[in-house]
Formats: C-alpha cells, sequence, structure tokens
C-alpha cells in the first residue's frame, strides 16, 4: 500500500477552522473533488456522511478516518486535514478529533480498499507519528512525515 | 498435649507457607494448586517434614466437605444471567459429555494396555469430570477476561458434572466388587434419584435458605456462617436421602448468591475466603496422603491417559456434545482444552480404596499422578490457548469492591479503580454516564475526597463510589458491562480484538454491504439490520466476542444489552506484508 499514492500536497490542510464534525467533512469533500466530469463535493458528502450514520469513523485518540465508495470516480483518492481545533465526532473514546484522513474509492473497486484502510487505520494507530503529524507548522511539512513514514516502513 | 501443639504448628505453618507461596505462583503463571499438591508432597513422609499421613477415611471426609464448600462457593458467584448462553451447552457437556468421554478414553486404555473394560472405566469414570475449584478459579483470575458463552459453559458444566462423576464410579466400584445385581432400569432409576432428589433439595433448599437469611435479624458478622452451615446442612441432606449433594450444595449456592437481598456480598466475601482455605487444605491434604516415591511407576501409564483424555476423549466428546449448539471451532477446541482435573478425581479414587478394590492403591497414585499433569499442562496454558483462539477479550474488569449497607434498603454500594490506560481518563466527569439509577456519591482522589462536579476530568487510580439498586438485576447487569466498557484496554488491542471501526446494530445491512462488500450477501433479507443478520447467523445466541465473516470482511459482536446486539466492531482485512 501506498500512502503517497494516494495523497498529494493540494489535498491537504493545516490548522483548518471548522466547528463541527460536518463542516470537517464538508471541508474533505471539497478537496477530494477537484477533478472535472467526476462527481461533485456534495455527492461525496453524501457520501461520507451515509457512512457516519453506521456509526463514527472516528478511531480513538483524536484521528478519525471517514471513507466511501464513490460511483464515478477514477481512482482511490485521499485528503488530510489537520484541524485548528478539535471537534466532537462521536468517536468510540468520546475523545474530540482533530486529525481527518478522508479516503474515496471507485465502486466497481472490489478488496483493495478494505486493505487500504486497514493499513490506513493501523498508520493512525502510531501516536508518534499522529503527534508529528500535529506539531507540523504547514502542510509540506505534514506531507514529508507522511513521506518519510512510508520510506521507512518496511515492505512497502 | 505435646503432639496436639504439634499438628496445630503444622498445620500453621503449611497454611501460612501455602497462602505465601501463592504470590510467585501467579506472577510466573504456575498453576497455583499444583503449588498446594507439592507443598503436601514436601511436608509428607518422604518429603522435608517426614508427616505419616496415610488414613484414607479421614482424608475422604475433609475432602467431601472441602468439595461441597467449593461448589457452593462456585454457585454463589455464578450470576443467573450466565445461564441464559451457558446452561444447554453446559448442561449438555456435564452429562452426556462426561459420559462420552468416560467411554472413548477407557476404549483406549483397553486397545494400550489390555485392560478389562470394567477396571479401566472405573479409571477413567473417576477422571471424567472436570475441576470446578481449578475451573472457576483459573477462569476468573486477574487479566482473563474470556469470551462469555464460553465462560459460562465451562463454569456450569464444571459445577454440574461432579454428580453424574461419582454416579458413574459408585456403579463401577459395585460392579468391579460384584455387587451389582441392578437391571439397565434400576440404574437410571438410581441416577434420576441422585438428580433429581439434588436439584430438588439445591432448589428448595436454597430458596429457604434465602428466605431466612433476607428475613432474619442477625449480628451482620452472623449472615455467612448462616449461609455457610445452610450449604453444608443442604449437601447432607441431599446425599442422605440418595440425592446428589453436589449438585444441591451448587444449586442452593446460586440460588442464595442471586437472591439474596440482605448480606450477599460479604457472604460472598466471606466464601470467597473459606474457599480458598478449602482448596489449600484440600489440596495440601492430598498431596501429604500420596506417597511420591510411588508415582513413578505409574508414570508412564499416567501420561499415556492422560494422552488419550486429552487428546481423543475430551475433544471427540466436547465436540459431539455441542454439535447441537453449533458452536464456533475456535469455542470447541478451547472448551475441549479447558479439561482440567483438579481434586474431584483424586478424592474420587479414594472411593475404591475405601471399597476395598483389588488394585485401588495403584489407581489412586496414577489418578494423582494425571491431575498433576493436567493442572501443569493446561492450568499453565489456559490463558494463551485464550488469546491464540482470539476468545479473550481487550479488558480488564476495574477492581470493584461491592459492599452491602447491612440495612434493608435495596442499594450497594461500590467502589471502583480507574485503571491507568481506561478510555474515560482525563474525561469530564459528567461523560462518564453510569446507567439509570445509579448515583455517583464521591470521588476520592489520592486519600482525599473531591467534591463531585460534571467538569472535573478523571485520573487514573481515582477512586468512584457509586450506589448501584440492588434488587433489580438488569440494572446490575448494566452496571457490569458499564465497570467493563471502563476497563477496556488502550484503543490498540481493541482495535485488533473488535476491529478498525465500530458501527451500531440497528443500521440496515444493506448500507453497510454498499460500504464494505463488492458482492451482494447471498443470505441477507430485505430490509435486514445488521443487528437481525448477525443474531440470524448466530443462530440467535451472540455472545460478546461472536465472529461472523461477511465477504472478506469480519464482524464482532462488540457490545450487548441483554439480548440485543447494540455495536458491532468491523475488522478488516490485514493490509498485505508488502
Amino acid at each position: 500500500m501506498n500512502v503517497v499514492n494516494l495523497l498529494v500536497p493540494e489535498r491537504i490542510r493545516c490548522g483548518v477552522h471548522v466547528t463541527s464534525k460536518k463542516r470537517s467533512l464538508e471541508v474533505l469533500s471539497v478537496l477530494l473533488a477537484q477533478t472535472e466530469g467526476e462527481p461533485t463535493d456534495r455527492t461525496i458528502f453524501e457520501h461520507l456522511i451515509g457512512r457516519e450514520r453506521l456509526g463514527s469513523t472516528g478511531l480513538g485518540k483524536g484521528v478519525a478516518l471517514p471513507h466511501a465508495r464513490v460511483d464515478g470516480i477514477k481512482e482511490t483518492r485521499g485528503a488530510l486535514i489537520r484541524l485548528g481545533q478539535p471537534v466532537d465526532f462521536d468517536a468510540i473514546d468520546k475523545q474530540p478529533v482533530d486529525l481527518l484522513f478522508a479516503l474515496i474509492v471507485p465502486k466497481h473497486f472490489t478488496d483493495e480498499h478494505l486493505r487500504v484502510l486497514a493499513a490506513l487505520a493501523e498508520l493512525f494507530s502510531d501516536h508518534a507519528f499522529c503527534e508529528r503529524l500535529r506539531s507540523s507548522q504547514s502542510v509540506e511539512e505534514m506531507y514529508q512525515h507522511i513521506m518519510r513514514w512510508q520510506a521507512d516502513s518496511p515492505g512497502s | 498435649m505435646a503432639y496436639t501443639d504439634q499438628i496445630v504448628f503444622l498445620a500453621g505453618f503449611l497454611l501460612t507457607l501455602s497462602i505465601l507461596a501463592s504470590i510467585p505462583a501467579e506472577r510466573s503463571g504456575v498453576p497455583v494448586l499444583v503449588i498446594f499438591l507439592v507443598l503436601g508432597m514436601l511436608a509428607g513422609e518422604q518429603g522435608l517434614g517426614g508427616v505419616q499421613f496415610e488414613d484414607v477415611a479421614t482424608a475422604h471426609l475433609l475432602g467431601t466437605m472441602a468439595l461441597a464448600v467449593i461448589l457452593f462457593d462456585g454457585g454463589l458467584h455464578t450470576p443467573l444471567s450466565s445461564f441464559r448462553t451457558g446452561l444447554g451447552p453446559g448442561l449438555s457437556l456435564a452429562t452426556a459429555g462426561v459420559v462420552a468421554t468416560a467411554i472413548i478414553t477407557a476404549g483406549c486404555v483397553v486397545l494400550l494396555y489390555g485392560d478389562p473394560w470394567l477396571n479401566s472405566l472405573l479409571l477413567v469414570s473417576i477422571i471424567s469430570s472436570t475441576d470446578a475449584a481449578a475451573v472457576f478459579y483459573l477462569l476468573r483470575a486477574r487479566g482473563l477476561e474470556l469470551h462469555p458463552r464460553v465462560r459460562n459453559t465451562l463454569e456450569i458444566e464444571s459445577g454440574v458434572n461432579d454428580p453424574i462423576a461419582i454416579f458413574l464410579t459408585v456403579v463401577l466400584i459395585e460392579w468391579v466388587l460384584q455387587q451389582h445385581q441392578a437391571t439397565p432400569a434400576g440404574l437410571l432409576v438410581s441416577l434420576g434419584q441422585q438428580l433429581i432428589g439434588g436439584a430438588a433439595l439445591g432448589g428448595a433448599g436454597g430458596a429457604l435458605l434465602t428466605w431466612v437469611v433476607n428475613r432474619l435479624p442477625l449480628p451482620a458478622s452472623l449472615y455467612p456462617l448462616l449461609a455457610l452451615s445452610g450449604g453444608l446442612l443442604i449437601y447432607g441432606m441431599s446425599a442422605y436421602i440418595g440425592g446428589s449433594g453436589f449438585l444441591a450444595a451448587y444449586l442452593a449456592g446460586l440460588i442464595l448468591g442471586n437472591r439474596a437481598r440482605l448480606a450477599r456480598r460479604s457472604i460472598q466475601r466471606f466464601h470467597d475466603g473459606i474457599a480458598w482455605l478449602c482448596q489449600i487444605g484440600l489440596f495440601l491434604m492430598l498431596g501429604l496422603l500420596v506417597t511420591p516415591s510411588d508415582l513413578l511407576q505409574v508414570a508412564p501409564k499416567a501420561l499415556l491417559v492422560v494422552g488419550a483424555i486429552i487428546v481423543l476423549g475430551r475433544p471427540l466428546a466436547v465436540a459431539l456434545c455441542l454439535l447441537p449448539f453449533r458452536f464456533p471451532w475456535r469455542q470447541v477446541v478451547f472448551i475441549s482444552w479447558v479439561g482440567i482435573r483438579g481434586a474431584v478425581p483424586i478424592v474420587l479414587s479414594l472411593f475404591p480404596l475405601l471399597a476395598g478394590v483389588p488394585g485401588a492403591v495403584v489407581d489412586f497414585n496414577l489418578v494423582f499422578f494425571i491431575v498433576l499433569i493436567s493442572l501443569l499442562l493446561q492450568g499453565w496454558t489456559v490463558a494463551p490457548v485464550a488469546r491464540w483462539l482470539s476468545l479473550q477479550l481487550p479488558r480488564l474488569h476495574p477492581d470493584a469492591r461491592w459492599i452491602d449497607l447491612g440495612i434493608p434498603s435495596d442499594h450497594e454500594l461500590v467502589i471502583c479503580e480507574l485503571p491507568p490506560q481506561c478510555p474515560a481518563l482525563n474525561a469530564p466527569l459528567g461523560a462518564l454516564q453510569p446507567p439509570y439509577g445509579v448515583q455517583l456519591l464521591a470521588l476520592v482522589r489520592q486519600g482525599c475526597s473531591v467534591p463531585v462536579t460534571p467538569q472535573r476530568a478523571l485520573q487514573a487510580r481515582d477512586l468512584l463510589y457509586l450506589l448501584v439498586p440492588s434488587a433489580d438485576s438488569s440494572v446490575q447487569e448494566r452496571f457490569d458491562h458499564w465497570l467493563d466498557e471502563m476497563g477496556a484496554q488502550q484503543p490498540e488491542s481493541q482495535r485488533r480484538f473488535y476491529g478498525e471501526f465500530t458501527i451500531g446494530a440497528l443500521s440496515p445491512m444493506a448500507d453497510f454491504a454498499a460500504i464494505y462488500l463488492s458482492k451482494p450477501i447471498i443470505d441477507a433479507q430485505p430490509d435486514e439490520t445488521i443487528g437481525d443478520y448477525l443474531n440470524r447467523r448466530l443462530h440467535n445466541k451472540a455472545s460478546e466476542g461472536d465472529l461472523v465473516e461477511v465477504g472478506n470482511v469480519m464482524l464482532v459482536v462488540r457490545e450487548m444489552d441483554q439480548r440485543q446486539i447494540v455495536k458491532v466492531g468491523v475488522k478488516l482485512p490485514r493490509p498485505p506484508a508488502s
């Protein structure tokens, strides 16, 4: 799994100010919907919020991984935001969330995205890694941390 | 006089040593019951103590009494809610399972050793029951939070199967001595008498005892003693009229432990101590009774019988008896493995000695050796095997002390300590949300009482004082569950066990499938919720920690309220290694 391939600096935001879970998902949807001829950010948002209705994608310790399968997009794509102020996300540990990685996957993809999600959950459960992202001052710095993790992690 | 003093000194010395020895034993994982047994052997005729103890009749008397108390205590600590999932399979294992284990293992002994069928059956019947003391102890030891249905099944089995083993042993002894003229019908009548007599007296006696405890005004310290004497009385009465005393004692304890309203917690705490005393005394005494050098002669045969029962007898019998209950294979494997033998077989092996069966001494040593190996091998490995089969839930029950208030107020006081690393840490008190009806009275931090305000953040090692209604068992169950949640371990091990995400069981299965599955679910029904689907796949016997595979995703039952599934974990396939 290659997180770098999912992510470009244009889809990372640092120190975003939002006041609710819903707003944070809207920001992520806008970042994810950049290509012409693909579903709009509204559609992506509906899919993400639909997933949250099943149960929060908050992993605990301030991290959330919203995700959805969306018809019409061409490739698996991620977006990462760090919030200036943590928002309540109904996470399992009831702690507010300030790191969010959203993943959208083409509808026709079978099981690959499950493995991608599992790998992301693994990555974001690394406390030191999350702290590095939290202490980053810029998008570039956040991107560097992810690249570095990618290079350091064995077997990828 | 000098002799009496010596005995008192010796008893005190051995007890103290046993209690102290249990600390390093617990740390190193050596089953503590083995330590008692070995200490007994060390004190015995060939050990350092040089104590001569060959009085089989006394050993039998004391052993039986200790077993009665241990079973009574086991009943006292079994919540009735555990019968919801464990009764059927537990009873099946305790009855048919015991017989099947005996027949299969005896077959192996006959084939391998060419012993006569009758003698082999007698030997195997003696060791056919699992040990309540060992099972209760190992399953409740700190650090092992087992899958609930598996634990309930094992506990109920071990509480109920002794009467069957005792019955088999007694009948076979009569047969071996050729005193038996009874027909198969007569046997069945006799077995029925044991079971029905024991159940009836245990039920009625337990209800009566509970009524007396709830009504009689007594000094607080006398309630536990009243309970203990009542338990012994019920055992004795049942055994006297030909019923099973052990079954009666277990049932009476079960009723008292669930229905007593006045002094339940002090009765339970007292019996904890008494049951420990009985276990230590029992195993020490049996260690004293055996002649260690005789064990070597029977070692090869003992190893073989243990092998036969662990590898063939128990697994086959368990698989057979659990067939109607459709347990997943992991649970069947675990239940097969936890067929721990304990004091019951050793006490039972005294029966043939007392009855004068030829070769009984050999059998006693053989049984002793078998139990020693079983305790060591299985006792040592219960926790790792549970982990390996992922039947261990990732949490630690927080230390909670239940205190009855001693006045008929229908409330109990619970003091619990917040474990380090629990998810509630740093959360404000207002977010704790104990179940409806439960009141948070006080918060004690480092020995000082701190005002209870909704904003106050919790810290590790904080003591919570809670008032819990005692009359409503569903509130207690919810409260227990709430405690479990507090003791949940760090997200890491939670994620390993329950999966990456948690979803509500009331969501439509179709919504779940749209996100996680690439193919439609063949066995899904329209408009089904995730909870309904899981219940159907689990044959309406869902229990926390149950796994159901859907496509490439695993659904894990994460939280239950009574019979309802509330939360479900989603476990994704492992990321590729390369």
